[in-house]
């Protein structure tokens, strides 16, 4: 007997748009917000992206207390946190993706895909508050 | 006399297309489900069965270096902390990262870095609908790596020249 409902389906994911297979799986119809959200954070990584780089080129060569007053003031504090949870946020979306394609298993990618969650929760909630503390501290 | 004439390109196409159309084999049904099952699945593609292209080589390059940038911000909230903390997490952090196995990661991370940005640009161009062109994809491809290579050079010029 065949069960379209059963939580091991390793196609549950993949058929998204077989409504029987998708029944349990919430509506499958936010494809397009995770897409924009990918694409949103990417433009916006380009600027941050190559700030962050340049910084970072120009820190290599001074030392921590440079470093410290630098992610202490205003611009480069808010700016980094603003990378750092935007390329989160794009790795997010990306590796659940890779996840999506490499996974078949539901039971291994969910425990996967919780895994990804929480470690970028905490990354981004690490990175932001040790930027806070240098910056509130100043 | 056209009628001839169709008649014997008709004919032609026939030929052409009983060269480019693989045997039928729906007939007897194990034989398709033995070439279902036999079928190479994807993703794992192109190092065994397709021939190398610039575009699918720099199409995986993309998951991998994302995946590896997304390892490498672990690193980031490390060293984030280790400033924010000093003392001495901060040297230690200092001394892994100036080390031999530090910069190697660090030498990786730039590469992966300028790669995904500079082919995260081209994705960007895809998804507005320009340069889909095969001829324009390799070449916006070869673009990407000669870009990659400048970036990563200059990069590392600046940090054991300044």
């Amino acid at each position: 007997m065949q069960k379209p409902r059963s939580l091991s389906n390793p196609a549950a994911l993949r058929d998204a748009t077989v409504l029987r297979h998708v029944s349990q799986l919430g509506s499958a119809r936010d494809g397009l917000r995770e897409w924009r959200l990918q694409r949103l954070t990417a433009i916006a990584l380009i600027p941050l992206g190559l700030y962050f780089a340049a910084s970072v080129l120009w820190l290599a060569t001074s030392d921590r207390m440079t470093a410290a007053a630098w992610l202490g003031s205003p611009v480069p504090a808010l700016l980094v946190m603003l990378f750092v949870v935007a390329a989160l946020v794009h790795a997010l979306v990306g590796l659940r993706s890779v996840l999506l394609d490499y996974v078949h298993t539901r039971s291994r990618r969910l425990a996967a895909d919780l895994f990804v969650r929480a470690a970028v929760v905490i990354l981004a909630g690490a990175s932001v508050l040790a930027v806070l503390k240098l910056f509130l501290g100043h | 006399m056209p009628t001839a004439t169709s008649a014997a390109s008709k004919a032609k196409t026939q030929a052409k297309l009983a060269v480019v159309t693989p045997p039928r084999a729906a007939s007897d049904p194990k034989t398709s489900d033995q070439r279902t099952v036999q079928r190479p699945l994807s993703p794992f593609m192109f190092p065994t069965w397709y021939r190398f292209q610039i575009t699918s080589a720099l199409s995986i390059l993309h998951r991998i270096t994302g995946i590896g940038l997304a390892l490498g911000s672990i690193v980031l909230a490390w060293w984030l902390i280790a400033v924010a903390a000093g003392g001495e997490l901060f040297a230690a952090t200092h001394a892994f990262i100036v080390s031999p196995i530090g910069l190697l990661l660090l030498f990786c991370w730039s590469i992966a870095f300028f790669y995904h940005l500079c082919n995260g640009v081209r994705h960007l161009a895809w998804d507005a609908g320009h340069g889909f062109e095969l001829r324009t994809a390799a070449r916006s491809g070869y673009a990407v790596v000669a870009a990659t290579v400048l970036l990563t050079v200059l990069a590392w010029l600046y940090v054991f020249l300044a």
